[in-house]
């Protein structure tokens, strides 16, 4: 944790940068999503244009944890805290992915065949 | 009382309380908006209708993106401030975290008002037609309703001859609506006949109500007070005389268990009949003279003769022409048509052209044989500039569901215009509020529609209602809305209120900022994955 003047001094120089940087990322999504030739995949939007914006999304969402909210040098306890909650969502979501094996997906269930 | 740990960290932990605190209230955050992207994932990919790809305005979401960035970047300037005891570069960048907190609520407002202005409506044949619709009009003037409110033509119209109400289920503000509604049309609304009934035990009927009796809600309240008092009257008796019946028949046959008897086990109908009171569940009024009378769509089941409100008040009379008019069509969407037809196994193209509008309207026609000209080009310069697949045969890249099905106002000013799609350059303020029906001048290149009724299968504005897309939309936006507005709440008390703490205690001061701050770029970094999955994808 910067507490002293010139720790903050230095870290305003890096909060600087971070801003930059996110704004870049933002112009980049933007670009990717609207320009057709910076498109990826084969259709002008698919799944890899998804691919793409989440990346830089996480990219510029994994800035601002580290950075701005200091996760990059934090107390044990905060890490514990954020992390089991980041778990639970992770694995919760893991499970609606589980369910998409579920035959209630499967027009053939019903059917009777 | 001296609170611990506010300035000095704990020993065990290393962190001051609210620190702890902010922590915990942000991982439980991280589960709720991890809930609702989860949902999104889910809604998508289970959706039965063609999923609306960048259907919002891109340009207030990035400058949304860039207001929330920049204010992260102030806040964490602001505590920087607070730390080096600067108390004006402290006052300074925290105003302009408020002010980016209310610019940003401001464009979700305009945002949120446009979407609530949009109409929408998707046919019986699966097509869709987006745009405004208008308003009645006599001659020249616009007709009012009973308030003085223009009527929007999207309105089930009754000449209505006789109203029944359901004396339990009657909707208040509704019978006033048919009062003032049967006023404005300088019609009375009567008792149809004279209304007795028993209303004390073992009393010859008395007259509640004589025909000609204006429809009032206290009538109303009077008859449902009768009815009501009937009904407890004559289920406690049948209540007694059921009780009676068993007693007699467990007597009768001792150590039977309750459903070997129970079908012996009745009431005498006629003994209780002359104690009964009369139960008045439904009363009829006429309309004199017949009077037209307009409904919601959303509050009415209307049929030929008979129609039927919500509130299962129901209205006799002929059923008028009660078309769904656009004035001005902004999209007319054939993606849900065309996935519906492959599902059936049938050609996209061969059940457009047999659609209602192609069919019916001329201008749909028109657009749609545009439109094919213009797919036809785009997949030429495909094929020009990505070039064909050489194991398949097939263009490398093809236009997508949207680019073949969907004629939006940006192609029918195109098509007006004359000039292609990427040439087209659009005003900024179109950007935010949609098409500019004046600027462009409307009646040249937004079609005007009118729609019978029959031909409706759901309408909505751009709500909730309209898709499962605009539901989640609105849940996680108006969520993400609600939390910059708590924390702009927050940060300005600080900002205001904060000066005498800074000179008892800076220090803390300080550290309510970081909790501040830490629960404003949470704010951000929740926006910065809403962006691009709500309005780039």
């Amino acid at each position: 944790m910067a507490n002293s003047p010139e720790e903050i001094k230095k870290s305003v120089r890096t909060y600087l940068f971070v801003g930059g940087v996110l704004f870049l990322g933002t112009i980049i999504t933007y670009l990717v999503a609207t320009v057709p030739a910076l498109d990826v995949g084969k259709h002008g939007f698919d799944k890899w244009d998804c691919v793409l914006g989440l990346i830089i999304a996480s990219i510029k969402a994994s800035l601002v944890a580290a950075i701005f909210m200091h996760l990059n040098h934090e107390k044990k306890a905060v890490y514990w805290l954020f992390g089991s909650g980041l778990c639970a969502v992770i694995s919760l979501a893991g499970l609606t992915a589980l369910a998409l094996g579920d035959p209630i997906f499967d027009t053939f269930f019903y059917s009777g065949r | 009382m001296e609170i611990p740990y506010i300035v000095t960290p704990r020993k065990d932990t290393g962190l001051f309380n609210s620190k702890i605190a902010i922590w915990l209230f942000l991982a439980s955050e991280v589960m709720l908006f991890g809930g609702f992207f989860s949902a999104y994932v889910f809604l998508r990919i289970g959706a039965d209708y063609p999923w609306p790809e960048r259907t919002l305005p891109v340009l207030p979401g990035l400058i949304n993106t860039f207001v929330l960035i920049g204010s992260s970047m102030t806040v964490v300037f602001a505590w920087a401030s607070l730390k080096l005891h600067q108390w004006r570069r402290f006052q300074l960048f925290m105003g302009i975290t408020v002010a980016c907190a209310v610019i940003f609520m401001i464009l979700k407002g305009i945002e949120y008002n446009v979407k609530f202005q949009h109409q929408a409506v998707r046919l019986k044949d699966y097509s869709v037609v987006e745009g405004h619709l208008g308003y009645e009009k006599v001659g020249e003037e616009y007709e009012k309703d009973h308030n003085g409110h223009k009527i929007e033509e999207n309105r089930i119209l009754v000449e209505a001859t006789r109203v029944t109400f359901n004396t339990v289920r009657f909707h208040k503000s509704w019978v006033e609506e048919l009062i003032s509604q049967a006023e404005h049309r300088k019609s009375k609304i009567v008792l149809a006949e004279d209304l007795s009934a028993i209303i004390d035990e073992g009393q010859p009927p008395k007259t509640l109500a004589k025909a000609g009796d204006a429809l009032s809600l206290e009538l109303l309240e009077r008859l449902q007070k009768a009815h009501l008092d009937a009904r407890a009257h004559n289920g406690a008796l049948r209540t007694a005389a059921l009780r009676g019946e068993w007693k007699k028949a467990n007597a009768a046959n001792p150590g039977k268990r309750g459903w070997e008897i129970a079908s012996g086990v009745n009431i005498d109908v006629e003994a209780l009949a002359p104690k009964l009171l009369t139960e008045i569940g439904t009363v009829a009024f006429t309309v004199e003279p017949a009077a037209r009378f307009d409904f919601q769509p959303r509050d009415v089941r209307e049929a030929e003769t008979q129609s039927r409100l919500r509130d299962d008040t129901l209205v006799d009379g002929k059923l008028l022409a009660s078309p769904m008019v656009f004035h001005y069509v902004d999209a007319i969407d054939f993606q849900h048509l065309a996935m519906k037809a492959v599902e059936k196994g049938q050609d996209p193209m061969v059940a457009i052209e047999d659609s209602w509008l192609i069919k019916n309207h001329p201008f749909a026609k028109e657009a749609w044989e545009w439109n094919k000209g213009e797919v036809a080009k785009l997949e030429k310069k495909l094929i020009e500039k990505y070039g064909m697949d050489g194991k398949t045969g097939k263009p490398n890249r093809e236009p997508t569901l949207k680019e073949r099905y969907r004629i939006g106002w940006k192609d029918f000013v195109a098509k007006a215009d004359g000039v292609g799609r990427e040439k087209e350059t659009i005003a900024l303020k179109e950007e935010f509020m949609g098409p500019d029906y004046k600027g462009r001048e409307a009646k040249h290149t937004f079609p005007h529609l009118s729609l019978p009724r029959e031909q409706v299968g759901f309408a909505s504005k751009f709500s909730p209602a309209w898709n499962t897309y605009y539901a989640i939309y609105f849940t996680i936006t108006g969520l993400h809305g609600l939390h910059v507005i708590g924390g702009a709440l927050v940060l300005a008390y600080y900002l205001f209120f904060g000066r005498k703490m800074y000179e008892s205690n800076p220090e803390w001061l300080a550290n309510r900022v970081e909790i501040g701050g830490l629960f404003w770029h949470f704010v951000d970094l929740v926006w910065i994955f809403v962006f691009p999955i709500l309005y780039l994808m």
